[in-house]
């Protein structure tokens, strides 16, 4: 790209913009590595996002010193804030690296940026980590509807206007990771392989560790959408059963973080107070309706 | 799943975690948090007048030998349950408030602040007043290292006196604030919790109602606070003593009350300060 | 015999769409994907997916007439088998993605919701709000994981496929992959490949596509042995936003909720656009095209905005082309109510609000109608013989291809909310094929007798691999800017207007971006999550199809669809003469006949050793819809289509035969 044209940049930027700017990366070579700062120097231009900002990182090659760097390596794909990859805690706050846009966080703090990977899963490098805890946690809360077959049974059953606008936002969470690094009740899952300890091994214990830890909102906010399909209700037992088990409802703790940094706005804390209100039926049930 | 055949099977406090959960939440409520409303306004009846107060306190003790039981099985046990449980939340959590500077999130460092501050604050409390235990080696031991200094047929004014000294007033005050936040924040977050305010107006609406019950409980507490602190002092006091002690002999007449110098203030019928 | 297995790559709407329905009919299948298949590129879908349903059956649609749009929207350039199977599973498989919960759009009685799209009359479109590519795959997602929990699937994310494994006879016996994290080289032993790996948008640098659409699965299969085919047709979007990342879609809806396009008369005039008066703006579509306006079909509108940016200079920026796309004349409420969602798009992506400050606009490569070469199998009624293993073979026996990476379903231009639809439906269909496959192959390849075949596949691999991490140190080339270099000639010679200087001078550019790829030196030789060294495989796994695509695009020297080269552009008729205007027309007819007897057929691309291209033909098999001409917007359309339905009245005595099937199948 050929540099930018500076008049143009005066006619949006309120404020007179850096010739550059710095981006320090808390960059870790592997698990078990201890971390690192590193400070690269970008040249300004308008428009920016972290991703390019990345990109060129890995163009340069080095460091704000000078000195030569590997690229940093980091997670994305659709660069639209639809698929959840790249999501990473910028200016220290957890977000999704492609809507977040240079020009407003230097706003904030006007020389430097800063990028750290998430706190709340294990770094496998740099801004890349391990959200596998992510996913297992929809295979504990049954998140899909159970269909007999995938042959030509005829439509879905039919659905409300209301109930598909109450199911329709729940239905955009993308497993990007934001509501539980920003939850304070959510804590770290690291495990590392013992001596001698085979692949399946190894997967076993981690999925008991999983297992055992908090679900966090977005898969309790799942549990709520397949609990509110008219098929998928029909396993509402087993779902509730991983919400009323261990690390599951009860570890909430109502900071509300979660609603507060979804990038797509998804209203998990109501998904809560309903997984609340369901678990409160279940378990009254569970009790006296032996 | 295959795995699950073979994996050991999970700690007590794992394995009925929800359960423990929702106990110390109900247990916030009932009998915690109720009996701290009760306890308050029947406190604050004393700036009605000492006698009010004494009153009250005779209803209470109508239970007679009863009333340990009934202390322990409906207030203490479940607060000693909830602080236990709470101490663990506490632990098992990470604030984060520095990043995530929302209300809730303020709210929710808070619960575990005050939760901790109050624990600490109720011990000490019950100590204090109360002494905990009945037994009479017991006692005699706290009174020395300054506990049970309450005296139910003595009411106001030994607890008038017990609060003369300025850094127990304060830690009374602290005390008090922290848990009536607690108790009025653990109810909105109890609702979320249990279910009964699900959307976020609901619950915008429930932090209002919520809100404006903690500032009325807090009012109250701060107010018993200073009625006692107020009939502990000076001419007060005496005036107390006196109110006190008559009505005492006329229980003791007309026999709705057997006499029990150890729920009176020994011998002179004074206090020093402390 | 030790069990069989299939291998997906891909975990997208088509790949999921296969594992899950292998993994009903009780096949082991291994799910390999180079993101989390719930971060697959499907979910950037917005529009909806089409189907014939019963609303707009009482209208008088069938599945013929989506049949029919389809291939007229393709300009025929598909085979009509695939196509006419695929609108008629269409509304079955709509019913499926209901009852495993999409949540689609309802109307107040419950329905589905429906909305048109373009190039159709009826309201064939369901839809889930913005995003029902994301609801979709989501869905899919859930019934594969669920297949995952029940231990019939098991998925290996952040794996990149290298290539197909092949035997003695050239059958497909597996795959070798590398996983991104610890970056191990693994063989997977099966008896079936499907590549289900979508587009290569990459190769332009940036377009619509996600970052994992490098088309590298694609060009490793190709450099294997497999054809690719009709890759010079690529869908280009006329409104997208640019990004120095990616450009991002701007829906078509802007303009038709009255969103006007126009550059500023003086070229890179400074002014803020809204000091810049009506007289010096030069609304150039409304000018060019009064009847239509702004809402000109997609390719026109595409090809002018090119044209003023790079031909007439007239760009709104120096460094960077874009129009103004200008809603800032329509009040705020009507924005909000009528385009709220896109709007905000724009505004998280670009900081600026498009109610206050017109938004810049650039069209963008969106999609690839081209892929690898696929077989099917007619049946007697003229759809597809079902479960008849050849269906999406790649001419490699047990190789399979399917959804956007395949070639078959959209000819030369792909229809609105139809890519999702062919996704899904090559998925499910192809599944029992590769039962039917299965059940007919005497062996297993996990059978031991293959074990010394992966070992050396897989020695291979890694000896590449290892041979590339050693090309460290200065003065070697750095991949991110040769791969800046490739979509940068890309771009100018490969998407919109096409000229044959343009392309000859970007075949030799590429070749010598090719050369210098080989000679990239890595700024990262570590043995863990190198993605230094997984950019640089796929950037040198760019250019063969890279190169299929411009050898393609030089060599048709016609317009079809997607493929514009105004060079052979075929004008309207201007006469006002009623007789000359019947005599420009039947040469017009004539002119086209002769254009579909030499061009209406499918590029096949074989490679050599070294990735280079060498192109044949291959008749399309239009025995369902005989081939007419697409008229829209053209300059006398009217005589033209009275003169060539006039000739389909008559008997054609020199109508050629059209083949029952292809040479090749």
């Amino acid at each position: 790209m050929i540099a930018p044209s500076k008049d143009h940049v005066s006619t949006y930027a309120e404020a007179p913009k850096p010739e550059a700017f710095d981006v320090r990366i808390l960059r870790q070579d592997a698990p078990g590595e201890s971390p690192k700062w590193e400070r690269f120097r970008i040249p300004y231009e308008p428009n920016l996002n972290i991703i390019s900002v990345l990109m060129k990182i890995a163009a340069m090659g080095k460091n704000a010193q000078g000195k030569p760097a590997p690229p940093v390596a980091w997670d994305s794909n659709c660069l639209e804030e639809v698929c959840g990859s790249c999501t990473m805690v910028i200016n220290g706050r957890v977000r999704q690296a492609c809507s977040a846009l240079v020009d407003r966080l230097l706003e904030d703090r006007p020389t430097e940026i800063e990028l750290r990977p998430m706190s709340k899963f294990p770094v496998l490098r740099d801004l890349v980590v391990d959200r596998g805890r992510m996913f297992r946690a929809l295979e504990r809360v049954k998140a899909w509807v159970p269909v007999d077959d995938y042959l030509d049974r005829g439509p879905g059953p039919r659905e409300a206007q209301a109930k598909q606008e109450t199911r329709y936002p729940l239905s955009e969470c993308m497993t990007c990771g934001c509501c539980v690094e920003a939850c304070p009740q959510y804590t770290k899952v690291e495990l590392t392989r013992e001596p001698g300890e085979t692949d399946s091994q190894f997967e076993a214990r981690r999925k008991q560790a999983f297992d055992t830890a908090f679900l966090g909102p977005a898969a309790i906010s799942q549990a709520i959408l397949f609990n509110d399909h008219a098929t998928g209700q029909m396993q509402a037992d087993e779902r509730m059963e991983a919400l009323t088990g261990p690390g599951g409802i009860q570890v909430c703790g109502n900071a509300q973080n979660c609603v507060a940094v979804c990038p797509k706005s998804i209203p998990l804390t109501t998904s809560i107070a309903r997984a609340g209100r369901q678990a409160t039926v279940y378990a009254i049930k569970k009790i006296f309706d032996r | 799943m295959a795995d699950s055949s073979a994996t050991p099977a999970l700690p007590f406090l794992v394995r009925h975690e929800f359960l423990i959960r929702r106990l110390h939440s109900l247990s916030g409520l009932i009998p915690v948090g109720a009996f701290m409303c009760v306890h308050l306004l029947v406190n604050s009846s004393v700036l009605n007048s000492p006698e009010t107060f004494q009153n009250n306190v005779y209803g209470i003790h109508a239970l007679g030998k009863l009333l340990p039981i009934v202390e322990w099985v409906f207030i203490f046990i479940p607060l000693l349950f909830h602080m236990a449980v709470g101490i663990m939340i506490a632990a098992g959590g990470m604030p984060n408030t520095q990043a995530y500077p929302y209300g809730a999130n303020i709210r929710y460092t808070l619960q575990r602040a005050t939760g901790i501050i109050a624990a600490v604050f109720i011990m000490y409390h019950v100590f204090h007043m109360h002494g905990w235990f009945h037994f009479d080696g017991w006692l005699s031991m706290a009174e020395s290292v300054g506990g049970h200094k309450f005296r139910p047929y003595n009411a106001s004014s030994t607890a008038g006196a017990a609060l003369q000294n300025p850094v127990i007033l304060v830690l009374y005050a602290i005390g008090i604030i922290a848990s009536v936040f607690h108790l009025a924040n653990g109810l909105w977050t109890m609702g979320i919790t249990w279910g009964v305010w699900t959307r976020p107006a609901a619950q915008k609406n429930a932090l209002v109602v919520c809100s404006a019950f903690g500032v009325l409980l807090g009012i109250v507490g701060l107010s018993a606070l200073a009625g006692m602190y107020n009939v502990g002092k000076g001419e007060a006091y005496q005036a107390a003593i006196e109110a006190e002690n008559r009505m005492y002999e006329a229980r003791v007449e007309a026999g709705s009350v057997q006499p029990n110098e150890h729920k009176r203030i020994e011998e002179r019928g004074t206090r020093s300060e402390e | 015999m030790a069990k069989q297995r299939v291998l997906v790559v891909g975990g997208g709407l088509a790949g999921l769409s296969v594992t899950m329905k292998l993994a009903e009919l009780g096949i082991a299948v291994d799910c390999l994907s180079l993101v989390p298949v719930k971060r697959s590129h499907s979910v950037c879908a917005q529009g909806g997916i089409n189907a014939v349903n019963d609303l707009t059956r009482q209208q008088g649609d069938n599945e013929g007439k989506h049949f029919d749009d389809t291939v007229y929207g393709g300009d025929f350039l598909q085979h009509q088998p695939p196509v006419k199977e695929m609108t008629l599973w269409a509304p079955k498989i709509i019913d499926l993605l209901d009852r495993i919960g999409v949540p689609f759009n309802r109307t107040p009685e419950g329905w589905r919701d429906q909305r048109r799209f373009g190039g159709t009359l009826f309201k064939r479109t369901a839809f889930a709000g913005a995003t029902t590519g994301q609801q979709l795959l989501y869905s899919l997602d859930e019934q594969a994981r669920r297949w995952g929990a029940e231990g019939l699937v098991d998925f290996y994310e952040g794996w990149d496929y290298l290539g197909p494994v092949l035997d003695d006879e050239g059958r497909c016996r597996g795959a070798i992959a590398q996983n991104l994290v610890t970056m191990e080289i693994r063989s997977f032993k099966a008896d079936a490949v499907v590549v289900a790996t979508g587009g290569c948008g990459l190769l332009y640098g940036r377009s619509t596509m996600s970052m994992a659409c490098n088309g590298s699965a694609a060009s490793r299969s190709v450099q294997a042995g497999a054809y690719y085919a009709n890759g010079e047709f690529i869908q280009v979007h006329p409104t997208a936003i640019p990004g120095a990342d990616k450009l991002r879609l701007m829906s078509e809806s802007a303009r038709g909720e009255g969103g006007r396009v126009w550059v500023p008369r003086k070229p890179q005039d400074p002014r803020d656009p809204k000091n810049i008066p009506e007289a010096e703006r030069y609304y150039f579509l409304e000018e060019r095209y009064p009847k239509y306006g702004n809402l000109v079909p997609r390719d026109i509108a595409t090809r002018e905005i090119f044209s003023v940016c790079v031909n007439e200079g007239l760009s709104v920026q120096s460094d960077q082309q874009c129009v103004y796309l200008d809603l800032t004349h329509i009040s705020r409420e009507e924005l909000d109510r009528k385009l709220g969602g896109i709007l905000h798009i724009y505004e998280k992506f670009q900081g600026v609000d498009p109610r206050e400050v017109p938004m810049k606009i650039f069209p963008a490569v969106h999609y690839s109608m081209g892929g690898l070469w696929a077989d099917y199998v007619k049946s007697a009624d003229g759809g597809l013989d079902v479960a008849n293993p050849r269906n999406h073979q790649t001419n490699i026996p047990g190789l399979y291809a399917i959804g956007e990476c395949d070639y078959q379903y959209h000819g030369a231009n792909r229809l609105g909310a139809n890519s999702l639809l062919s996704c899904i439906f090559t998925g499910l269909f192809v599944a029992p094929g590769i039962q039917k496959l299965l059940g007919s192959l005497k062996t297993s390849t996990n059978d031991e007798k293959y074990d010394s075949l992966h070992k050396a596949a897989l020695a291979k691999k890694q000896a590449e691999h290892d041979a590339l991490l050693k090309q460290s140190g200065d003065g070697g080339e750095n991949p991110y800017l040769i791969h800046q270099e490739l979509g940068f000639e890309m771009t100018k010679a490969a998407t919109v207007v096409r000229q044959n200087d343009q392309i000859r001078a970007a075949i030799q550019k590429v070749n010598e971006l090719c050369e210098r790829a080989q000679r990239c030196s890595l700024s990262d030789t570590g043995a863990w999550t190198n993605q230094n060294v997984v950019f640089t495989k796929a950037l040198r796994d760019m250019f063969p199809l890279a190169k299929a695509l411009l050898h393609g695009a030089l060599a048709r020297d016609e317009c079809r669809g997607a493929h514009y080269k105004p060079d052979f552009d075929m004008p309207g008729v201007e006469a006002t003469d009623p007789a000359e205007r019947r005599r420009l027309a039947e040469k017009w007819c004539d002119a086209f006949e002769e254009k579909n007897r030499r061009w209406l057929k499918t590029t096949v691309a074989k490679f050599d050793a070294a990735g280079e291209p060498s192109l044949s033909f291959e008749d399309v098999d239009t025995s369902l819809i005989p081939p007419r001409p697409r008229l829209y917007g053209l300059v006398g359309a009217e005589v033209i289509e009275e003169a060539w339905k006039d000739r389909q009245k008559k008997p054609a005595p020199s109508a050629k035969p059209q083949p029952a099937l292809a040479a090749a199948h």
